[in-house]
């Protein structure tokens, strides 16, 4: 497809098929640690939806799907850590199996933030999924327990990640031009 | 989960061909401007998803959580778990669900988001299953007209079950009776 808002990209880091390749790749290894088990997936709105998605349909499980939405303060390219939730779990999470999908782990300050605000409800196990790991980016100690793809510190925007809401409708992820961000 | 199903209803193919269709028809009727595309939760995450990265304009994502309240399901009182966190006004905003039945869920959220004064707001609906309407409503953009059936999969559940399934199927009676 010709994206216009594809002039705005510098290079294509990952493309389509390279994505659903890796998510089946995830969706077994998920399958495979919790076979038997009731896994509840909890989606990080809005930046991994897209994510989300693609990969609950790769596991072939009965999943509980939910979502939550979170957001850090402040807009553009840094974020500093702080985090509000716009929208808890609207269930009950004790004794249950949960799996955070986020779409970008880079400081580890939201992850981390969620972790423990979702551990302390008591679910019987809680792991992480996370599409794009930036560990250039890393403030706090903080490793996914499943992991898309390991990235550069470069300005990542597309499937599902955005810049200032922008070319999250992106099929694959890309870098975003330097004159977009620093305009 | 597929073995609960009593037939496949629509196939991942042509859950894919008819989205590709529908966002093509998207891009034309807003070709040029700017959409505000809203995802009412949690049944239509797999339909959102697939038909936004067929859109080929600037998008901006939004989500809305709905519910109806307890056992009572035909009265078409609904409450907003999640509303938006932002301002529409203005704006074109295109509704996506996954299903209208009754018709109560998407007139509330139309009636509620009109309020706010976009500049247009539409609906765009995987399935229509018009047998069940209560209420005269067409969404503006229909996925598949469907017969009064159980289905599930792709986004829609039976009792937070199937959403994960990539087919909408036919749940086997003797799942829910």
């Amino acid at each position: 497809m010709d994206y216009e808002i594809g002039n705005d990209i510098e290079k294509v880091l990952i493309d389509a098929p390279a994505i659903k390749v890796r998510l089946a790749e995830l969706g077994k290894q998920i399958a495979a640690d919790y076979t038997g088990k009731e896994l509840l997936m909890v989606g990080i709105l809005r930046g991994a939806a897209v994510f989300y998605a693609d990969l609950a349909r790769l596991i072939p499980l009965p999943l509980h799907m939910n979502f939550m939405a979170v957001s850090s303060y402040g807009q553009g390219s840094e974020s500093s850590g702080a985090v509000r939730i716009y929208y808890d779990l609207n269930e009950d999470i004790k004794g249950r199996d949960v799996l955070i999908v986020e779409d970008i782990v880079d400081t580890g300050l939201t992850l981390k933030y969620l972790s423990e605000t979702l551990s302390a409800r008591k679910p019987a196990s809680l792991k992480t999924c996370c599409l794009l790991d930036k560990p250039a980016r890393r403030k706090v100690d903080f490793t996914p327990d499943y992991i898309g793809f390991t990235v550069p510190d470069e300005f990542i925007i597309g499937y599902g990640i955005d810049y200032a809401e922008m070319y999250r409708n992106l099929p694959y992820i890309g870098v975003l031009k330097r004159t977009v961000y620093e305009k | 989960m597929l073995s609960d199903l009593a037939k496949i209803f629509i196939t991942e193919e042509a859950l894919q061909k008819r989205i590709k269709e529908l966002a093509g028809q998207i891009n034309r009727d807003y070709k040029g401007g700017e959409l505000v595309m809203i995802c009412v939760l949690r049944g239509a995450i797999m339909f959102y998803a697939d038909l936004l990265r067929n859109i080929d304009m600037k998008v901006v994502t939004a989500y809305i959580a709905v519910s109806s309240y307890a056992g009572t399901e035909s009265s078409g009182a609904i409450r907003l778990q999640y509303d938006l966190d932002e301002d529409i006004r203005g704006k074109d905003v295109l509704i996506v669900e996954d299903i209208i039945d009754s018709g109560g869920t998407i007139k509330y959220l139309l009636n509620s988001l009109m309020l706010r004064k976009p500049n247009s707001v539409k609906t765009c609906c995987l399935l229509d299953k018009p047998a069940r309407r209560k209420t005269d409503y067409t969404p503006d953009y229909t996925g598949f007209v469907i017969e009064d059936e159980f289905v599930v999969g792709y986004g829609l559940d039976y009792n937070e079950k199937y959403r994960n399934l990539n087919v909408v199927g036919v749940l086997k009676k003797e799942i829910y009776a």
